[in-house]
């Protein structure tokens, strides 16, 4: 019984059926365009457009790169790949400094286990007041 | 027949609809809201640690590291408030980091799966064990994540990893008739140092491109007329919201990282034929003995279920079980059922292994 009431409470809703005929004619379209992505055709069509848009643009942002290397030069400013090398070795640093980070840990653990306990209690390395809320 | 009244109210109706799909689609929604702390960072690496809410005498003491993909963000573990992977373990009282890799610059297109599962990695977990004080600790990589931790599961068994646990994990290459994208990346028609001298790293634009053409008519129109269909529900539009933010999030994979998953994955499948070298050393998968739970989404188009089922067979790991759910790639762990199938399996199979 509440089910019939319910039924009789929902609204006609002219566009119900329109709805239905499109999402199955979407899912049957869906399906073949899998099967179409998934073919060889597919990969080497998308490949040979892919290949021709970096070919062709290829000089175009050889030239662009060339003039503005030059332009930084003369400016005296920093080219990208001159900042990217400086990252680079901003990288390598940091990687030395948790090195050291990791040495100091395993230095400070096994001098508190060599040392005995002062108070019942092992020293132990204090957590960095880096950490901070994200 | 209508009224001039009815058809008033329903222009009004269509324009509050319509205002509402441009907003969803043109704004970005509040996401990634649980509590965390930054412990770490190296270069763009950031690894934080949710606020724990269970007291430390009910929690786990074996911490959970969570490590997603290199070419997507990692809040689509903690997507939004109430419908989140991290809040729902750390509600069931897992100590949860995560690991972030970050947006990859210029400077990063050397940067190599090598750099990010033997460097990068192995950092953090020594950071994970001196920040929970615990030697052992679970592992979850999801996708190219779970490339990660399983490379880094095979070189370094005896760390202290005692759960590893691997999402719609791409490790085996070799049905190529059902993994599209070894189709399209086949060296015939896909030159991908062509595409590296030109961009230095693989875009993000691209890579979601790709994603997207695997199931074009799903991505580009069904699923902008569902939103439509749905504009009436706020909750089903707000996760929606949630998921499209996500989505276009997109950030460009490490060059060098990308050359070896195309070149020595995709196209030599050289982790599975134990040909892989990272760091000089020969990765072999049989090494791995920590407890292992493979989940595979039987509807996914990214990896499908070939690709992660192998790995089970291979290892050493006497502990050892695959978890098949209906279900796409991001699905299975973001939506709307995650936390009725998925969440509450990952849970209940950590928890038995992590005292």
């Amino acid at each position: 019984m509440p089910e019939q009431v319910g039924e009789q409470a929902k609204p006609f809703d002219p566009f119900e059926s329109i709805r239905g005929m499109r999402d199955a004619y979407l899912e049957s379209i869906s399906k073949t365009m899998v099967e179409a992505v998934n073919s060889e055709s597919y990969a080497q069509a998308t490949g040979a457009m892919l290949d021709y848009a970096l070919s062709a643009s290829a000089p175009f942002r050889e030239a662009l790169e060339r003039s503005m290397a030059q332009t930084l030069q003369q400016l005296s400013l920093p080219s990208r790949q001159d900042v990217a090398a400086l990252a680079e070795r901003f990288t390598n640093v940091e990687m030395r400094l948790d090195d050291l980070d990791a040495k100091i840990d395993r230095v400070l653990q096994g001098m508190a286990k060599a040392a005995p306990p002062r108070n019942g209690k092992r020293q132990t390395r204090p957590r960095k007041a880096a950490a901070k809320r994200a | 027949m209508q009224t001039p009244v009815s058809v008033t109210e329903e222009t009004l109706a269509f324009q509050k609809r319509l205002r509402t799909f441009v907003k969803v689609l043109s704004t970005k929604a509040a996401i990634a809201q649980t509590p965390k702390e930054l412990v770490w960072t190296l270069n763009k690496t950031k690894l934080y640690r949710y606020v724990p809410v269970v007291p430390a005498e009910n929690r786990f003491p074996v911490p959970l590291l969570l490590v997603f993909a290199i070419m997507n963000r990692p809040y689509i573990l903690d997507l939004r408030p109430g419908h989140s992977f991290v809040e729902f373990m750390i509600r069931s009282g897992f100590d949860v980091y995560l690991l972030d890799w970050g947006r990859p610059g210029l400077e990063d297109m050397g940067t190599k799966l090598d750099d990010y599962a033997m460097e990068y990695l192995p950092r953090a977990i020594r950071k994970v064990k001196e920040v929970s004080g615990c030697q052992e600790f679970s592992m979850l990589g999801w996708c190219i994540g779970a490339i990660l931790t399983t490379i880094y599961a095979a070189i370094r068994p005896d760390d202290g990893l005692r759960n590893l646990l691997l999402l719609t994990a791409p490790l085996d290459f070799s049905d190529r008739n059902h993994v599209t994208f070894a189709r399209w990346t086949d060296e015939r028609y896909f030159d991908v140092e062509k595409i590296l001298a030109a961009f230095g790293n693989m875009p993000g634009e691209m890579i979601d491109y790709g994603a997207r053409a695997l199931k074009p008519v799903d991505n580009y129109i069904t699923n902008y007329y569902k939103l439509w269909d749905n504009l009436d529900n706020p909750r089903a539009v707000e996760a929606w919201h949630a998921m499209n933010t996500w989505v276009t999030d997109n950030i460009p994979m490490a060059g060098a990282a990308y050359r070896q998953l195309i070149v020595e994955l995709y196209r030599k499948n050289a982790l599975m034929q134990n040909q892989l070298r990272i760091k000089d050393e020969l990765v072999d998968v049989s090494n791995i003995r920590a407890n292992l739970l493979t989940v595979i989404a039987t509807g996914d188009h990214i990896t499908p279920p070939c690709q992660s089922e192998a790995i089970l067979g291979r290892v050493s790991s006497t502990d050892k079980e695959t978890y098949h759910i209906p279900g796409g790639h991001i699905g299975i762990m973001a939506g709307s059922s995650a936390h009725r199938t998925t969440w509450p399996h990952i849970q209940e199979w950590l928890s038995a292994r992590s005292r």
